[in-house]
């Protein structure tokens, strides 16, 4: 039973920052109807800002967030006015190509500059814990997740309360109505592809104190995110939410369970198995 | 290569069959040459070269039956390379069977691999799809990093020699590059042949029907999921046996390079877009295009062989050294560049260049 809580404690901190990623896709899949294959390539440069703002200036990388986040947001803001913006209405698989193509630029201009090298964040708390009746709780997995919490729930209030956050909504219900009732419509795509990435670089940010931190460590992300959102509901914040706690329990069971070096493929497996009983998600209404 | 005589052009004078035929005369030309071309020459580089390109041919024109006829973008492709190549060196280094077999049964594995992954893939679209692809081939690629008793794990394995094969009374060695260069020039040719005549027969109107409208071609008595299926097992078939012979040419396997997302998957992919997808000639353009670029990139040490660069030249140096991983970053630039210039590949690119022109002076269209 300890064993149990055990891997279902950390699954679920370890999925509060999953569900931060996937969030950010599905935010930029609900309002620009693109889907961004780049997306774990945006976790990566998060990684990498956090890794270079705790080396060389020693930065904790929980407050980095503060950092990290706009930074990644700036970033996206400029794919999303430069290039992504050139294919808003183009073949879905000219999209994914061009997504693709972006992810490969940015891990191998990384790997140009730092190196193939695996890097690791060791901080002062890396691997220290707090027990609680007879369970650990890893501390940086903890603040994490915590980190996790208040920026979603910052997200949600942006979304609910103001009027940027209402014409993101409209957008994502519908694109064309939204734009006939006078939305900036393209403002509003480079402002949700922007958000998209600074949440992918803020959980960057925050799995980097328990990750390896190498170029290609995005691929998996992208895969693992595009699982929650599917799971969710393509374009639903909720679902993401829901689906990347999921994906963080799943793994971890399954590492306990079933063997360690089968979690990711027991999470792709049930992928398939999802997209083939109820594609459109466990909260989707209809596919997009 | 093999471009039909539009209609409405004059006919060609001379006999009929030789009319017919004619279109085929470059490409016959061509074949015969890189035939001739080892006794023209026997330095191992420029073979080597030749077994890298018809490769890339052969996995282009195999994508090309799904991706580009049937417009059905996998990015999964990898899984069948992976299987071709596993099958052939198991079936070696476990049961000492000759590679003759190997290759087929490579092939068959790929295929029955494929009717599982397109049972699973075909009932989704666009993103959904291509999804499902990726993550098929991952399934495979962490199976075999696990599955140690098996595969092997990540070390994979080492072949130390591919026998001879026996054939008709007479003995092929498989040592040095030059076996490999025919068998991979004859997989090639036949591989481009197949693209051609499936263009042209039934399953191929399916295909392309169905990549232009899938609910229009259901609906005009298309048997939508077969044709993806048979499809998907020629391509499977195709690139099963590239990673077979991959396999016997680097002599290793290994799960990360032969299930490789951005090495295998993408590649292909990248290999039919960059001439054109759904042509039969793009696979051969983009090849011809993406191999000499990518070795250079990853071994340029090879321009010193071939004499186009002094030994010790500075700019190869700093090639070797700074961009030796820089074929992906190359990948990626061509696939932003491409799909915001070039959505249709280079071929696309020409024909509407020469349509423009034409348009442009309507005098110049009449000879």
């Amino acid at each position: 039973m300890t064993l149990f809580l055990q891997a279902a404690l950390s699954g679920v901190l370890v999925g509060g920052v999953y569900a931060l990623i996937g969030i950010g896709l599905t935010l930029i899949f609900g309002v620009m109807r693109v889907i961004n294959f780049a997306h774990g390539e945006l976790v990566m440069l998060g990684m990498y800002a956090t890794w270079v703002l705790f080396s060389h200036f020693g930065w904790d990388p929980f407050l980095s967030v503060v950092v990290v986040g706009p930074l990644l947001f700036l970033w996206g803001a400029l794919l999303g006015s430069t290039v992504i913006d050139r294919v808003l209405g183009a073949l879905p698989q000219n999209q994914i190509l061009l997504t693709i193509g972006l992810g490969l630029v940015m891990s191998n201009a990384v790997m140009l500059g730092f190196t193939s090298d695996y890097r690791i964040l060791t901080t002062s708390y890396s691997s220290s814990s707090f027990e609680l009746a007879g369970v650990f709780v890893s501390r940086p997995l903890l603040y994490g997740f915590l980190v996790t919490v208040a920026i979603t729930v910052a997200l949600y209030l942006f979304l609910l309360r103001t009027d940027a956050g209402q014409a993101i909504r409209a957008m994502a219900q519908d694109r064309e109505a939204a734009q006939l009732m006078g939305i900036p419509v393209r403002r509003l795509s480079i402002l949700a592809f922007g958000l998209g990435s600074a949440l992918a670089g803020a959980a960057g940010a925050l799995i980097a104190p328990t990750y390896y931190i190498y170029p290609q460590v995005g691929g998996a992300f992208t895969l693992k995110a595009f699982v929650i959102v599917v799971l969710g509901g393509m374009g639903s914040v909720v679902g993401a939410t829901l689906g990347g706690i999921l994906i963080g329990l799943t793994e971890s069971l399954a590492a306990v369970y079933v063997a360690s070096g089968l979690k990711e493929l027991v999470v792709f497996a049930l992928f398939l198995l999802l997209l083939l009983v109820k594609p459109s998600g466990l909260l989707g209404r209809t596919r997009a | 290569m093999t471009t039909l005589p539009s209609p409405d052009a004059p006919p060609a004078p001379g006999h009929p069959t030789l009319r017919r035929a004619l279109p085929f005369a470059p490409a016959a030309a061509l074949v015969l040459f890189l035939t001739a071309f080892p006794a023209l020459q026997s330095k191992p580089y420029p073979l080597h070269m030749g077994v890298i390109l018809f490769l890339a041919v052969l996995q282009g024109s195999a994508w090309n039956l799904i991706g580009g006829y049937g417009g059905q973008y996998s990015i999964g492709h990898a899984a069948y390379f992976g299987v071709g190549a596993y099958a052939a060196v198991l079936l070696l280094v476990r049961l000492g069977l000759a590679p003759w077999f190997g290759l087929g049964l490579a092939m068959v594995a790929a295929a029955g691999v494929a009717a599982v992954v397109g049972s699973i893939t075909f009932r989704l679209r666009g993103p959904y799809f291509v999804l499902a692809s990726i993550a098929a081939a991952e399934i495979l690629r962490l199976g075999a990093l696990y599955f140690r008793n098996f595969t092997n794990g990540a070390e994979g394995f080492v072949v130390a020699e591919v026998p001879a094969l026996h054939l008709f009374g007479l003995s092929f060695e498989f040592a040095g590059k030059l076996p490999f260069y025919f068998l991979t020039l004859a997989l090639a040719v036949a591989a481009v042949a197949l693209s051609r005549a499936v263009l042209r027969s039934r399953l191929g109107y399916a295909l392309l029907a169905i990549r232009d409208d899938q609910d229009a071609a259901q609906s005009l008595g298309i048997d939508v999921p077969r044709a993806k299926n048979v499809a998907l097992a020629l391509s499977a078939a195709l690139t099963g046996a590239a990673g077979a012979v991959f396999a016997g040419f680097t002599r290793f396997v290994d799960p990360n390079t032969v299930f490789s997302l951005t090495d295998v998957s993408i590649e292909m992919a990248l290999i039919c877009i960059l001439g054109g997808a759904g042509t039969v000639e793009g696979p051969v353009i983009g090849a011809l295009l993406l191999v000499p670029l990518k070795e250079v990139l990853r071994n340029p040490r090879g321009l010193v062989t071939l004499g186009l660069f002094p030994p010790g030249s500075s700019l190869v140096g700093f090639v070797q050294h700074h961009l030796s991983n820089a074929h992906q970053l190359v990948y990626g630039l061509l696939l932003v560049v491409l799909v915001l210039f070039a959505p249709d590949g280079l071929s696309g690119l020409a024909r509407r260049l020469v349509a423009r022109r034409r348009s442009a002076s309507p005098a110049a269209a009449s000879p």
